[in-house]
């Protein structure tokens, strides 16, 4: 099954290779390989879900296939295969804007289906160095697609996140390394294999644990975008062609949370785990109200919205951090609604920029004449990440914070605090854009039906689940809780 | 057989020398000078790794210090100086918040931070007479390299701060475990992956777009037209 993957998708890097299409339809043509390498993976996670013994293991079990990596590749098949649509008419409309050149499509295309490969292998990963690797290596591509684009700025961000997130991940490998030789003090051989991890932990130093995870957690945390170390975000995701933004936030934070949901549920065999209990919801917090005291006074709708994912992010580890089988089984399904919200966001912001030329609130007038489904997009997404009834995120936010109340009140208190300050600040605004009108400096942009349809989908996609929750799903998180050893 | 006390001594010697490739580069200013100090400390770290594969023959270690050497040693500092040379700047003058001598003082006060804190958790590990200064040192010379990322303000600066981060972190691993062969071979790839994308995008920030982009194909040859 998985070399299936890796063969479908270096046929379809091959025939990136190919010179077939003059430069003119050059952009579709490789759009099209990466709708066909999405669309494939997506079938391809779905059969190892239902045909594939779980877990299994592969590659000398390097790799496994268990019901949490099927659910992160799920997801993030997903999320590319609508961004592959969305990106037929915006690399489009972004060539012929000059901000990105013809020649610069195929290095775009092939980082871009290469970021599919390497997330989809992230998540199959048993063996923590592997993953490590391969964390290491989302961050190289999506440092391309973000420099891809014809601006110095860009250049900036990417070098910027490029440096936090692999600087905190050198402190990952120390932590790898002591855990590797914790292992090998314990049973006499050295592994960083999770399933074996899981087995032992028990048996190791639950001081020398809590030292090695802090290690470990600085770089998984860099790269889900933990305060402190979430500085490289916003400006990435806000600098990023939106169709790369929605990867990043989408798809690339959740590979760093799912790390620390697998250390944590190694840790919770410890002795250790209240203490990482501890550490996990004090950087949540920490994390929550730092994105939130940033978001009042944002006048870019990208930055916004990267805050917002910040916000989730910190959300998610005080989720991990409760650690009782509820809390985590909201938190995986908090995981594919932030992901879904998200998705509708960036793609609503990308259709205002190709409108407006500007990620500035202020700049944006008239925006139901001129682009009516992105501005529903922006209100129902700015709804739904707060976390209004019948959308997805309420349920899991609810959820979670009634955990929180058997927990700690305090702590609840704080964090329905800093909610109240996130929802302010989208309800601003909104507020201010929506009634603008002015002078149109710009032609009507007509939105393409390939960016159209992605939108109304996720618009579907949102409602459903916020309404009603599928029995298959519901038995797939139980069964990933009860496979964590929850 | 080589009698371990010896081999003890000569790695102490080492440690010596990467102490004082660290301090040069916490505080030198000219570009050229840098590149090639961190090519020296390289190469004392690929000596380290020999001389512990003499200590206790694993052949992992000898393939390390090989690995060491071909990619530190020499691509990485030939990447750099090519890129280096297109870009003009031979000095990085400007020092954030801290001096060279200010940086010594840090870096040395790090070295006790670091002996202090590890002495509570890691001598549980190994009883090996080298395994704690190792370790101590190696993970302080990865904050000394992450000293040079915050303090200086050329990118190329910043880069060989990362680098030697790196050395740093090479250097524990050295001595509290080493993991299997294939994944230090992967890691090693990784890392000189993301060197040469931080020097090229360093590139493009003080040259006009066109031209990093240009520079940009030509590492990704086959996507180039």
């Amino acid at each position: 099954m998985l070399l299936a993957y890796i063969i479908s998708g270096l046929v379809i890097m091959g025939f990136m290779l190919l010179r077939f299409f003059a430069p003119a339809r050059r952009a579709d043509y490789l759009n099209s390989l990466a709708i066909a390498q999405s669309a494939i993976f997506l079938i391809l996670s779905i059969a190892s879900l239902i045909y594939i013994p779980q877990p299994s293991f592969f590659f000398s079990r390097y790799l496994m296939i268990d019901q949490l990596a099927v659910y992160g590749a799920l997801i993030s098949c997903g999320i590319f295969l609508l961004a592959s649509f969305y990106a037929r008419g915006y690399v489009r409309r972004l060539v012929e804007l000059h901000d990105i050149e013809v020649r610069e499509l195929r290095l775009f295309y092939a980082a871009y289906n290469l970021l599919l490969i390497v997330v989809v292998f992230a998540f199959y990963c048993n063996n923590l160095a592997l993953f490590w690797i391969l964390l290491e290596l989302t961050t190289i591509l999506s440092a391309v697609l973000i420099v891809t684009l014809n601006a110095k700025e860009n250049i900036v961000a990417a070098l910027k996140y490029v440096f936090t997130a692999s600087t905190a991940m050198l402190f990952s490998i120390i932590g790898l390394i002591i855990l590797f030789a914790l292992t090998k003090q314990a049973t006499g051989v050295g592994t960083l294999n999770w399933d074996v991890l899981m087995q032992q932990a028990a048996s190791m130093s639950p001081r020398l644990f809590t030292f090695a995870f802090v290690f470990i957690f600085i770089g998984f945390a860099a790269k889900a975008g933990i305060v402190p170390f979430h500085t490289w975000l916003p400006q990435a995701h806000a600098k990023a062609p939106s169709v790369i933004s929605v990867l990043l936030s989408a798809v690339l934070l959740n590979i760093g949370i799912f790390g620390v949901l697998r250390l944590y549920a190694v840790a919770h065999q410890t002795a250790a785990w209240h203490d990482v209990s501890l550490i996990l919801i004090g950087f949540g917090v920490l994390t929550i109200a730092v994105a939130a005291l940033s978001m009042l006074p944002r006048g870019n709708v990208k930055k916004l919205v990267a805050f917002s994912s910040i916000e989730h992010m910190g959300f998610l580890l005080v989720g991990i951090g409760l650690g009782t089988p509820l809390a985590l089984f909201w938190v995986l399904f908090h995981i594919l609604a932030h992901a879904l919200v998200k998705t509708l966001l960036f793609f609503s912001a990308g259709i205002l920029h190709q409108q407006y030329h500007s990620n500035q609130f202020e700049d944006m007038k008239d925006v139901f004449t001129l682009q009516p489904l992105a501005a529903w997009g922006l209100i129902v997404g700015s709804m739904a990440i707060i976390g209004v009834p019948i959308f997805p995120v309420f349920l899991s936010k609810l959820n979670i914070l009634t955990e929180l109340a058997d927990y700690s009140l305090p702590v609840l208190f704080i964090i329905l605090l800093c909610f109240l300050i996130v929802a302010a600040a989208f309800a601003v605004i909104l507020i201010r854009t929506i009634p603008q009108t002015g002078e149109i400096k710009h032609e009507p942009y007509r939105v393409s039906v390939s960016m159209k349809l992605p939108i109304m989908f996720l618009f579907a996609g949102i409602v459903i689940l916020g309404v009603y929750f599928p029995g298959g799903l519901h038995n797939m998180l139980v069964g990933i809780v009860n496979s964590l050893g929850f | 057989m080589i009698n371990l006390p010896v081999l003890d001594d000569i790695t102490k010697i080492l440690f010596v020398l990467v102490l004082a490739t660290a301090a040069l580069i916490i505080t030198i200013r000219t570009l050229t000078s840098l590149l090639n100090i961190y090519s020296i400390q390289s190469w004392v770290i690929a000596a380290v790794a020999f001389v512990l594969y003499l200590k206790n023959g694993s052949i992992v270690l000898l393939l390390l210090a090989i690995l060491t050497i071909a990619s530190k040693a020499f691509l990485v500092p030939f990447v750099m100086r090519r890129i280096q040379k297109s870009m003009h700047i031979k000095r990085d003058l400007e020092f954030r918040y801290l001096t060279p001598i200010g940086s010594i003082l840090v870096g040395t006060a790090m070295i006790f931070l670091v002996y202090w804190s590890f002495s509570q958790f890691l001598p549980e590990l190994s009883s090996e007479t080298m395994f704690f200064p190792g370790a101590v040192i190696g993970v302080s010379l990865a904050l000394m390299g992450m000293m040079v990322i915050f303090t200086r303000k050329q990118m190329i600066t910043k880069i060989l701060g990362y680098l030697t981060m790196e050395n740093g972190v090479l250097l524990f691993s050295l001595f509290v475990a080493e993991l299997s062969f294939i994944i230090e071979l992967l890691i090693i790839l990784d890392l000189v992956m993301l060197i040469v994308l931080a020097t090229v995008l360093a590139f493009g920030i003080d040259t006009s777009i066109d031209e990093f982009h240009d520079k940009l194909n030509s590492f990704t040859l086959w996507f180039k037209e």
